[in-house]
């Protein structure tokens, strides 16, 4: 459809992201928007429960006897190999203070070059973090702090989406170890990643949940 | 503990996902998979995507447990949300728009008023006195809209009325339903 759907206002952008008529471009600036802006998912929420109702006017359908074993498969990856397992990191504060403290290291091995750095906190069960770093004019790598678990078939994308900007911009599939930025990614830029079929998205812009996400920040 | 899994309520089954309970992962299959199974398949109209649909829906139920805040919401209405959006997407993927992907009539106008049942639901009882205070056209749009998965352009070949005014029909209509659901 037209770039007509760029102008919803802010307080039917969350309803129409639950109705379900945004585009794809639309639907997928909401669902950026959803990991970075905690009213929003309120808000997101409130229409979920009061038009939840309406789901009764479906009937119910059993899906194929198959399917629950295929479900199982899919989610069979080993948990992560920290048994301790974290509660889910509810705060960026208490991702943030994780970061912190790595970077403290970090800082004392480089004190000429002060690194920026992403918190990007995690939004799944018991999910490592990414962070992403690297110092004044150098490359600023992204890394997850122990392997993220993914379905055979789906990639992770990652995603930057400058200050001011509506639309995420791809910076390619997240391989496993992470992976270096370009150049150019500035400091006030988030970085978001989502769960992609194999190869990346099909459309250019994400087109499933956004499991990851935080802002590229000066670390002073 | 598969022992009670079966008696918890949906809100603890879902935290116990979050604490990979594969027993409270299968009790919440038992007692969902139907229904979610059921809003994919109207929405995609297609067997295999509506498979695809709810399998998403359920692995993403498993890896998102933790995001389940039962202050902010029904428990229900989380799980229908993520099989609703995982078929939207797929839909979306698919090219709703492309020609000859025709809303199928007899499904959306099924029954005289399938507002009606709405009362039938526990808590519908507040958004159907809300739709009522929409014009019938226009509840009709919202009500497709949230049912069939029908994108603005479907709804505007639906109804016969361009495009630009089922946009603004359907903003209209979400601002007054906020005023009425949040009073």
């Amino acid at each position: 459809m037209s770039g007509a759907d760029d102008d919803f206002s802010p307080e039917t952008l969350a309803a129409e992201y639950v109705l379900g008529t945004l585009d794809a471009a639309g639907h997928a600036a909401a669902s950026a928007r959803l990991a970075v802006d905690p009213a929003f998912a309120a808000e997101v929420r409130f229409w979920e429960d009061r038009l939840f109702p309406l789901t009764a006017l479906a009937a119910p359908v059993p899906p194929p006897a198959a399917l629950l074993s295929r479900i199982e498969a899919s989610i069979g990856a080993p948990a992560p190999a920290n048994d301790n397992r974290v509660r889910f990191w509810r705060t960026a504060a208490l991702a943030a203070s994780a970061v912190a403290a790595s970077l403290a290291l970090f800082v004392a091995l480089r004190p000429a070059h002060p690194p920026v750095f992403a918190v990007l906190s995690p939004t799944g069960a018991v999910a490592p973090v990414l962070v992403a770093f690297g110092g004044q004019g150098e490359a600023i790598g992204l890394r997850p702090s122990a392997a993220i678990g993914v379905a055979q078939d789906r990639d992770l994308q990652l995603w930057s989406l400058p200050e001011g900007a509506t639309r995420p911009a791809s910076l390619g599939v997240l391989p496993a170890g992470g992976k270096q930025l370009p150049p150019g990614v500035q400091p006030g830029t988030k970085l978001l990643v989502s769960l992609e079929p194999k190869g990346g998205s099909p459309t250019g812009q994400p087109t499933g949940p956004v499991v990851y996400g935080g802002v590229l920040q000066r670390f002073r | 503990m598969p022992a009670d899994a079966a008696s918890l309520n949906d809100a603890d089954l879902i935290l116990r996902c979050a604490g990979q309970d594969r027993a409270a992962f299968r009790t919440l299959y038992a007692k969902w998979s139907a229904r979610l199974h059921g809003v994919a398949l109207r929405i995609t109209r297609d067997p295999a995507l509506a498979a695809d649909a709810t399998h998403d829906a359920f692995v993403q139920l498993w890896q998102q447990a933790a995001r389940y805040d039962p202050k902010l919401g029904e428990a229900g209405a989380w799980l229908m949300s993520l099989a609703r959006y995982r078929a939207l997407d797929l839909v979306r993927r698919r090219g709703r728009e492309r020609l000859g992907h025709e809303p199928a009539q007899d499904q959306a106008d099924q029954g005289p008023d399938p507002l009606a049942s709405l009362l039938a639901a526990a808590d519908g009882g507040a958004l159907h006195r809300c739709l009522e205070t929409l014009q019938p056209e226009r509840r009709r749009l919202i009500v497709l809209a949230f049912v069939e998965g029908y994108s603005h352009s479907q709804l505007a070949a639906l109804l016969a009325v361009p495009v630009g005014t089922v946009k603004s029909w359907i903003r209209r209509s979400l601002i007054g339903l906020k005023e009425c659901l949040a009073s």
